[in-house]
């Protein structure tokens, strides 16, 4: 008896800890139609704020909590409403969510930059743990009922503000029909304000008080994780009532606590089951939620992408190919075996090509595809031991199979979730797998069988050899995993110039006419999240085996949202997106933090400038990430354009393409360097456009067209003449001997 | 028997009825109009009807089947097609695209084989669309948006078009032009159901009249009959008087 009671006491601890977090997502989601995936992220670095001035600084604890919870939080939330968020009215659902993982991200990012995740940074209870009064037998500490008093205190205090007071009214107008709103003499974007400072407010309160009872100890990223845990709770309410919210967090928080107290605790089951509950309900009440009908209204959105024609995207793919052999030769070994993970990862992008860029649906957790296919391949497909181990064919194909099954699996129940919520779905089963399958390191005895899903943690996954092709050699890795790219690649462009490819951008635009076309819209969101899933888990399968040894954080959730986000930076409608996106992803930022931190332990006198910059290059791709509203069809897009323009500038093409054989060339002959060289070929290629564009300005001489003077064109006195003499008015006019002036 | 009708159909929206116990019908080989003031409830019976809102109660009947339960893409395959108040084209694809996308989507079901592309064309040429065929269907006048619409419903080979205001936005010459085509249409045994607020266009082109009003139908008949109906007028005359009021 006792034992209940106190693991429902610790229940409605955390649940309602779960509650004041979920509370405030509510709460910004119904004012801003905003769904806030960096809430853990400013719980998490509200918290860090408050470890700061009460450990570092030595500041008492009311003080604190004046200055970070009543004057940090909202500061926040608000400097985030008006920085960014306001920004995002009329986007796409995905702009909308790559943003705010973008404010995740970078948000994370800065914490580790500020506060070393090397040390230990423990933040304790209110009044101390030892603070404590024992009710029937059971002891509750104050920290506690602190924790129960505050998130009934809010639960009431908002439901109250949304039901009862006028500011509370046009918060949740706010969403609706902000025009309306403004007619009548109020201010959305205040109410919008508010909501999102309060919102922050609470978070960051959430993140106080969770982390002394959930061990006391900080870190940036697990902290981040487990307010999103309080996800589940928010969708109790669909994201609109605050008491079914408040509801939904105590179940969450029993549930969880009951798990630990009455579940066997031999292994690692329960604790990951325990970990990972709230997922699991997550995922439950999503499928289980009553559906938005089908609605009308096509999206407006500014994503704009240009498809390439089959033929054209083969010859990009065989230049690429090309080129990637071409530079290989100038990078040392360990160049080539990082260039070789980067393009794994290039192609795990090609499965949000195909599943966002092309038919408009969501996944949040590409890696963890991917490590269902490592998962698959390294149970069935490897062959000897040691340094002669090799995977085989077979392991490969079957591990797509899986990714491609586990794909639908996931979807089937979710299919019906549109945007948002099938976002969250994927997520779900992100952490869900993160949690059960890759921590899961217990024998298992099943059928007759001994197996275990992840040994000691970590998988030895080896190269892939087929035949004569052993991927044990670097530039062979590299070449191959190319190829599968631009294979790949033209495949989906043939796709997508196809009749499925349009049917998919049919869906993307408009459902509902989708159906009203006889598209069964289920059966074709599961074939293409099964394409995306095998694309997912074949290019999983190789980036583990180009990484050699994988681990959980191998395919963490924050690295699919790197991914996902620096793939929709580049432009998620484009191939050549997914290419520098997972390029970016993959190696990029790493190769650039690496170098940094070399650069740091050369020189010790710069070293404080090198580590900064290293971090600056992390928190950089987060902040062109939260960029993504203003230009949503990605940088890529731009670039393809300038280049559109030079088609006509056949000079300045050759001279380039000159200029690159010279300096490719020199680099070869080791006249300059790999890096110089890679430097002056990116700026080039960069500035290419623009060398154009002026070289272009100059020879144009081609008439403007007549219906577009004064348009696009000055106008000017030369103009003037000649529109007069086109429609015959010169003779007319010089005749009445007047002239008009315009 | 009529190809498509409507038996006590009720639409509720939270506490308000949006549609009280409409039972309409149209017919093979005509064109039926379908009018009444702003708010009547014609958008909702078409989403009933298409399967976009599922009613509180009454049945949806196509060639005497009930096909209330019916999935939109089910009743599409069935023969029924429907263009958008508010426009819904594919924005991402091209004018033509966006006619033979819809050929791309029965061909997927179905094992039915035929040409698609002489088929988009034939369909292209039919609702004069080729001279805008290649463009971006983003920059094209309202007007002639809403005629793709219609090409790409014909482009199912439907037996029942649902045609929502088509001609708003269109000019003079274009609901000319369009007026002639739903009349050949029509003569081919297609069965036409116009929802459309230019009175003088339905008075003229429709066989059958049904008029709602708050939700409920106030009268059905021929022309003539509706114009000279006391409830019509009444409702009419009734919303203009609030407007201007």
């Amino acid at each position: 008896m006792s034992t209940f009671l106190t693991y429902t006491i610790l229940g409605l601890v955390l649940g309602s800890v779960y509650s004041i977090a979920a509370s405030g997502l509510v709460l910004t989601y119904n004012t801003s139609g905003i769904f806030n995936f960096a809430h853990g992220a400013q719980a998490m670095f509200g918290t860090f704020l408050y470890w700061h001035v009460t450990e570092r600084w030595g500041w008492p604890v009311w003080l604190a909590l004046i200055v970070v919870v009543g004057l940090a939080g909202p500061a926040m939330g608000a400097a985030l409403h008006a920085v960014i968020m306001r920004g995002l009215r009329g986007t796409a659902d995905v702009t909308k969510i790559i943003v705010t993982v973008a404010v995740l991200l970078g948000t994370v990012y800065l914490a580790q930059w500020i506060w070393n995740p090397d040390e230990a940074h423990t933040v304790g209870m209110f009044f101390g743990a030892g603070a404590k009064i024992t009710v029937g037998g059971v002891v509750v500490r104050y920290h506690e009922i602190v924790c129960l008093a505050a998130a009934v205190a809010i639960a009431a205090g908002l439901r109250v503000l949304f039901t009862r007071s006028r500011t509370g009214v046009v918060m949740r107008g706010s969403v609706d029909d902000p025009d309306l709103l403004r007619r009548n003499g109020h201010d959305p974007e205040r109410a919008a304000m508010l909501s999102w400072a309060l919102g922050s407010t609470l978070a960051v309160l959430a993140g106080v008080l969770i982390v002394p009872i959930s061990g006391g100890g900080l870190d940036a990223n697990a902290l981040t994780l487990l307010v999103i845990d309080a996800f589940a709770a928010a969708m109790f309410g669909r994201l609109r009532s605050i008491p079914r919210t408040f509801a939904g967090a105590m179940v969450l928080g029993l549930a969880a606590n009951y798990v630990l107290a009455y579940l066997p605790s031999a292994g690692t089951f329960t604790g990951n089951l325990r970990v990972s509950l709230p997922m699991i309900i997550l995922f439950t009440v999503l499928v289980v939620l009553p559906q938005d009908r089908l609605r009308g209204a096509a999206v407006r959105t500014r994503e704009r992408y240009r498809v390439p024609a089959v033929r054209a995207a083969a010859v990009w793919a065989a230049a690429l190919v090309a080129a990637v052999y071409l530079y290989s030769l100038l990078l040392p070994e360990s160049g080539v075996t990082t260039f070789a993970l980067g393009m794994t990862f290039a192609i795990i992008a090609l499965s949000l090509t195909v599943l966002t860029g092309y038919a408009g649906e969501l996944n949040l957790a590409p890696l963890a595809f991917g490590a269902v296919a490592t998962v698959v391949a390294f149970h069935f497909g490897v062959e000897g031991t040691g340094l002669a181990a090799r995977m085989n064919i077979q392991g490969v194909l079957l591990a797509v199979v899986a990714a491609a099954l586990v794909g639908g699996l996931v979807a089937l129940p979710a299919l019906r979730l549109r945007g948002l919520y099938l976002a969250l779905a994927t997520m779900a089963f992100g952490e869900f797998l993160s949690n059960m399958v890759l921590r899961d390191t217990t024998e298992h005895h099943l059928f007759g069988t001994t197996f275990t899903l992840f040994p000691d943690g970590s998988l030895v996954v080896p190269p892939l050899k087929v035949g004569p092709l052993d991927l044990r050699d670097g530039t062979t890795f590299l070449m191959t995993a190319t190829v599968l790219f631009a294979l790949i690649a033209v495949g989906l462009a043939a796709l997508r110039n196809g009749g499925y490819g349009r049917r998919l951008a049919a869906m993307k635009d408009s459902p509902a006419a989708s159906a009203m076309l006889g598209q069964n819209l289920v059966r074709l969101k599961l074939s293409v999240f099964m394409i995306s899933a095998a694309i997912a888990g074949l290019g999983g399968v190789l980036m583990s085996s180009a990484t050699g040894t994988v681990a959980q954080e191998n395919f963490s959730f924050t690295g699919s949202l790197a991914l996902l986000m620096l793939v929709v930076v580049a432009g998620i409608g484009y191939l050549s997106g997914a290419l520098v996106g997972g390029l970016m992803a993959g190696v990029g930022s790493a190769v650039l933090v690496s170098t940094f931190g070399d650069l740091a332990l050369a020189n010790e006198g710069m070293a404080t400038i090198y580590t900064a910059l290293g971090h600056l290059v992390l928190v950089g791709t987060a902040l062109v990430g939260m960029g993504v509203g203003r230009n949503p069809s990605g940088f890529v897009h731009d670039i393809i354009d300038g280049y559109r323009a030079m088609r006509d500038a056949k000079p300045v093409l050759y001279g380039a393409g000159a200029l690159g054989a010279v300096l490719y060339v020199l680099a070869l002959t080791d006249v300059i360097g790999t890096w110089t060289f890679a430097l002056i070929a990116l700026c080039a290629a960069m500035l290419l456009p623009v060398v154009g564009r002026s070289y272009l300005a100059e020879r144009r001489t081609r008439p403007v067209p007549l219906e577009l003077a004064g348009v696009d064109e000055p106008y000017t006195d030369e103009l003037r003449a000649r529109l007069d003499r086109e429609l015959g008015l010169t003779a007319a006019l010089e005749k009445g001997g007047a002239r008009v002036t315009a | 028997m009529s190809l498509l009708e409507t038996k006590a159909i009720t639409v509720r929206f939270g506490g308000n009825t949006a549609v009280d116990d409409v039972g309409l019908t149209v017919d093979e080989g005509r064109i039926t109009g379908l009018i009444g003031p702003n708010g009547a409830g014609k958008t909702t019976m078409f989403n009933t009807i298409t399967g976009l809102q599922k009613p509180a109660s009454g049945q949806v009947l196509l060639d005497g089947d009930d096909i209330t339960k019916l999935s939109p893409a089910k009743r599409a395959r069935r023969g029924m097609a429907r263009t958008f108040q508010r426009l819904e084209l594919f924005l991402s694809l091209s004018v033509r695209d966006n006619v033979r996308v819809a050929g791309d989507i029965l061909r997927s079901g179905t094992r039915k084989r035929f040409d698609l592309d002489e088929e988009t064309d034939k369909v292209l040429e039919r609702t004069g669309l080729t001279d805008i065929a290649g463009r971006d269907v983003s920059d094209i006048p309202i007007g002639r948006a809403r005629v793709v619409e219609v090409a790409r419903a014909l482009m199912t080979s439907p037996r029942v078009l649902l045609l929502d205001e088509p001609a708003s936005g269109q000019t003079e010459r274009e609901t000319e032009a369009f007026a002639g085509m739903l009349t050949g249409l029509a003569a081919e045994g297609l069965a036409v159901c116009l929802v459309e607020h230019d009175l003088p266009l339905v008075m003229r082109l429709c066989a059958t009249i049904h008029v709602l009003d708050y939700g409920a139908l106030i009268a059905s008949g021929t022309p003539r009959e509706i114009k000279e109906s006391p409830e019509v007028i009444a409702a009419y005359i009734g919303t203009e008087e609030a407007s201007h009021g």
